[in-house]
């Protein structure tokens, strides 16, 4: 068992320089005000059971959690393990046996002490039953069915935030937020065609174990369209605003200061289970050759994506750069001349249906059937049905997805990838080792079942009134470190500051 | 007998020489030869990771003759890193009979690092009949030593020029000659109190704040400003301002709003590079009580852990920092660990390692 006390030591100095050089800046820092954010997503949740892995939804779902949960400890930028609900942690030499301990005193929102029972049942729940999570002296412990030495970057990301369950279904964090109010989208008063966005209003945790978050409230807005979100940041309707890829262009020109995260989303093309016979391995292969993804990611998307060639992105596992995708029409239409006659993409159209949300995917499925009408394949591009209860003769042979990659694992980003889109087939035990992960990676890109077209960043636009925005390359938008530069006039209406550890006054649950 | 007696003497004289003179200088010459400077552990998991990958590429099938090292380091690594790395990847290489040449004609052994972000992936590739051979190894990244190599355009000269029972505030030097010494304040018998001295440590003149109505404080911010002969002395709820020469007509006013909530301190401390102009920037922590600090000396821009910082231990926290007249230098102060003492010391960046 080995104790990384130098670990815990160079996480406090990075901390203390990285304050050091916060309380260095030109402007001081200040408290108060309302951040207003608005997110793409129609709906969120904030139960990490109830979020799909890979999911866009569950993606945005995250990014509000982290508001008011916390996890055992953060990953910083420079690639280091910050504590947080963990002070310290070690493992044994086979990195199967795991020992946390855990920070003394930290209050939930509702002014209860975090019990190590807590973290326990959290991470069971989040880990699953390849980990076995038990109290141990000061803290938890953790024992792996097999080694895991990539343990902290899984719990350090995706769903394994430390969550209590009231026995009501209320959910309670130590985050530096807690939500105070959340409204379900609904018809609009003045023009009941139009339909008022949900929102979800998060306050500042006075008792905070971290600290005090500069602003008093954040004000999150679900579902606008995405003109709507660019014209309000434009208008100062909005402080932080996501921004769809094809809107990036047009939000530089007009001056806005626009972040990028590492690449976040794959955009994919899925076969069906019905395709995985030996006989549509050359359907799957001369479509994989007929795609033109630099087409995709420099015209369709204006240079804001980056064309696929492989299920994880380079940032992640370092060697996705060894993939090749070369686009080769005319092999893929001697391919295609092979196909017996009645197969699938020959003489029956081959149905694409678009499973990702919104017009940017629809015209990814449409620029998809495209490429393969060049191929002299037959694809049609359809949205997904209204009702789950659609007639079996409408089934799709291909999807058009998007996945979102929760984990700082490639290995767990992997599983999660395999085990939700490729029927719940699971990766042999063991493969941290990056040869071993690469070969398996390889291997799932040879079947051809997934075909990735482009990798998307995330964007999003902040307001110059946004000071100290420092999110990590992986997405976190870390809101609790930003302040706003002054009152903003729709902010002046917003009730004052509570007092400290006023606990009784604040509404318990966390699900909007 | 004499002649027995001069051959033994002569003997016990080549032995003396051997065993006092030549024997330990022949271990000394053979350590130093031999031996490598003691690594530090992350050099150690750094040669350690290379030597992995190095074992992996030996064992390729049918990899025999002279390769070409094409060396592709991560985008974001400096040249001194990328260089280290590329170094110690070659001795590992041909350490395992692996002969490498510079010859362009040569089959290509392509070797990529990449940083994701936990940790650094080295990826061999080479091309063996027809068919594409790829090894891969990957290692911690914060078990790396940061800042590879320690190596600045820049070295920094150090002197301690004051030093005090007292708890030192702040401190300033006093005009741009060298012999006008400083201000310095500090705390004395619950008392604020500014002090000029000279270049030898003798105080020329002492100001309390008390008569001012100046009352103890446990909260340690207090800076110093020279404007002219004025002296401005910034507290977290107060600004006195008073003249050498005039210690009596000490005016202090309270500040609103109250300076703790406005940050209003004195910014990040920088130096200028006598070499080349560039801004280099002070970086120390001040929160630990109770251990040595290391000041580190970084290009500004640069957040923190770069391979050309410049590190100097103090012997206790470094509680602030001022620049001085000399845009090359500036005023450290620090507490001494083991004497207690408060001590105030002039730092010079120079140049050349």
């Amino acid at each position: 068992m080995r104790f990384t006390k130098l670990r815990w030591l160079a996480a406090t100095s990075a901390a203390v320089v990285a304050l050091a050089c916060i309380g260095a800046q030109a402007a001081p820092p200040r408290y108060g005000g309302t951040l207003h954010v608005k997110l793409r997503v129609a709906s969120v949740s904030l139960d990490p059971r109830e979020w799909t892995p890979g999911s866009l939804p569950a993606a945005a779902s995250e990014k509000l959690a982290s508001l008011v949960y916390d996890r055992l400890f953060t990953l910083d930028d420079h690639a280091k393990f910050q504590p947080a609900l963990a002070t310290d942690w070690s493992h044994d030499t086979s990195g199967r046996i795991w020992q946390f301990k855990l920070r003394s005193g930290v209050r939930l929102s509702d002014g209860s002490l975090l019990t190590s029972a807590d973290v326990v049942a959290s991470l069971q729940s989040s880990l699953g039953k390849t980990f076995e999570v038990s109290a141990a002296e000061n803290g938890v412990a953790i024992r792996a069915a097999h080694p895991a030495p990539d343990l902290l970057e899984r719990l350090a990301s995706g769903a394994h935030f430390i969550v209590r369950r009231e026995a009501g279904g209320a959910l309670l964090g130590t985050g530096p937020f807690f939500v105070v109010e959340s409204i379900a989208a609904a018809p609009s008063e003045a023009n009941p065609t139009a339909i008022k966005p949900a929102k979800i209003k998060f306050q500042a945790n006075e008792g905070s174990w971290s600290g005090r978050p500069f602003v008093d409230f954040v004000e999150v807005t679900l579902g606008e369209p995405p003109l709507r979100q660019l014209l309000d940041l434009q208008v100062g309707k909005a402080d932080i605003a996501e921004i769809a890829p094809d809107l990036v262009r047009k939000g530089r020109q007009e001056g806005l200061r626009i972040w990028n995260s590492a690449p976040q989303t794959l955009v994919a093309l899925r076969f069906d289970d019905a395709f995985d016979t030996p006989a549509s391995d050359q359907l799957r292969k001369a479509l994989w050759l007929a795609l033109d993804r630099d087409t995709m990611a420099n015209v369709l998307l204006q240079r804001e994506a980056q064309p696929a060639d492989s299920l994880l992105p380079q940032w992640l596992s370092g060697y996705a750069f060894l993939f090749e995708s070369p686009m080769n029409l005319q092999r893929a239409r001697e391919l295609r001349a092979a196909f017996p006659a009645g197969a699938p993409g020959a003489t029956q159209p081959l149905r694409l249906r678009v499973d990702a949300p919104g017009d940017l995917y629809k015209l990814m499925g449409e620029r998809v059937a495209v490429n393969a009408r060049q191929a002299n394949l037959m694809v049609q591009a359809a949205l997904p049905p209204a009702s789950a209860s659609s007639s079996p003769a409408l089934a799709p042979g291909l999807h058009l997805i998007a996945w979102h990659y929760d984990s700082l694992s490639p290995q767990a980003e992997l599983e999660a990838f395999v085990k939700q889109l490729l029927g719940g087939a699971e990766l042999p035990a063991n493969t941290t080792d990056p040869e071993q992960l690469f070969a398996q990676e390889r291997r799932l890109l040879e079947d051809r079942h997934i075909l990735p077209l482009v990798l998307l960043p995330e964007y999003a636009g902040v307001r110059a009134n946004v000071h100290n925005w420092n999110a990590s390359p992986w997405g976190d938008w870390r809101l609790a470190d930003v302040w706003l530069d002054s009152e903003d006039p729709m902010t002046t209406k917003t009730p004052a500051r509570p007092q400290k550890n006023s606990f009784t006054a604040r509404s318990p649950g966390a699900r909007p | 007998m004499q002649s027995f007696g001069k051959n033994h003497s002569k003997m016990v004289r080549a032995q003396f020489l051997f065993a006092r003179v030549l024997l330990p200088l022949a271990v000394w010459a053979g350590i130093s030869c031999f031996s490598r400077p003691a690594l530090a552990d992350g050099d150690v998991t750094l040669r350690e990771t290379a030597q992995k990958l190095a074992e992996r590429v030996s064992t390729i099938p049918g990899l025999h003759g002279v390769l070409r090292l094409e060396w592709h380091p991560d985008a974001n690594w400096s040249e001194g890193e990328s260089a280290r790395w590329q170094e110690v990847l070659r001795g590992e290489f041909e350490k395992r009979t692996l002969s490498l040449t510079e010859d362009a004609g040569a089959p290509a052994l392509d070797v990529f690092a990449a940083e994701t972000p936990t940790q650094v992936v080295l990826t061999a590739k080479t091309r063996i009949s027809e068919r594409d051979e790829v090894r891969i190894v990957a290692v911690t990244r914060s078990l790396l030593p940061s800042g590879l190599p320690p190596v600045a355009p820049v070295r920094l000269g150090r002197q301690m020029i004051y030093q005090s029972a007292d708890r030192i505030l702040d401190a300033s030097s006093l005009g741009n000659s060298e012999d006008e010494g400083l201000a310095i304040l500090l705390y004395r018998n619950f008392e604020i109190v500014v002090l000029r001295v000279d270049l030898k440590s003798a105080v020329k003149e002492t100001v309390s704040l008390h008569p001012a109505n100046v009352k103890p404080s446990r909260d340690p911010r207090a800076e110093l400003t020279m404007r002219g002969s004025s002296v401005w002395v910034l507290l977290p709820d107060r600004v006195c301002e008073f003249s050498w020469g005039a210690p009596g007509e000490v005016k202090c006013r309270a500040e609103k709003p109250p300076p703790a909530d406005k940050f209003d301190w004195r910014g990040q401390t920088l130096l200028t590079s006598p070499c080349d102009g560039s801004s280099w920037k002070l970086l120390n922590s001040g929160s630990e009580p109770n251990a040595r600090e290391v000041l580190q000396v970084v290009p500004d821009g640069v957040m923190q852990e770069t391979s050309a910082a410049v590190l100097s231990e103090f012997p206790g926290p470094i509680v602030g920092t001022n620049g001085e007249r000399n845009p090359s230098s500036a005023l450290v102060i620090a507490r001494n660990l083991r004497t207690g003492n408060y001590e105030i010391y002039k730092i010079t960046l120079a140049c050349g390692n």
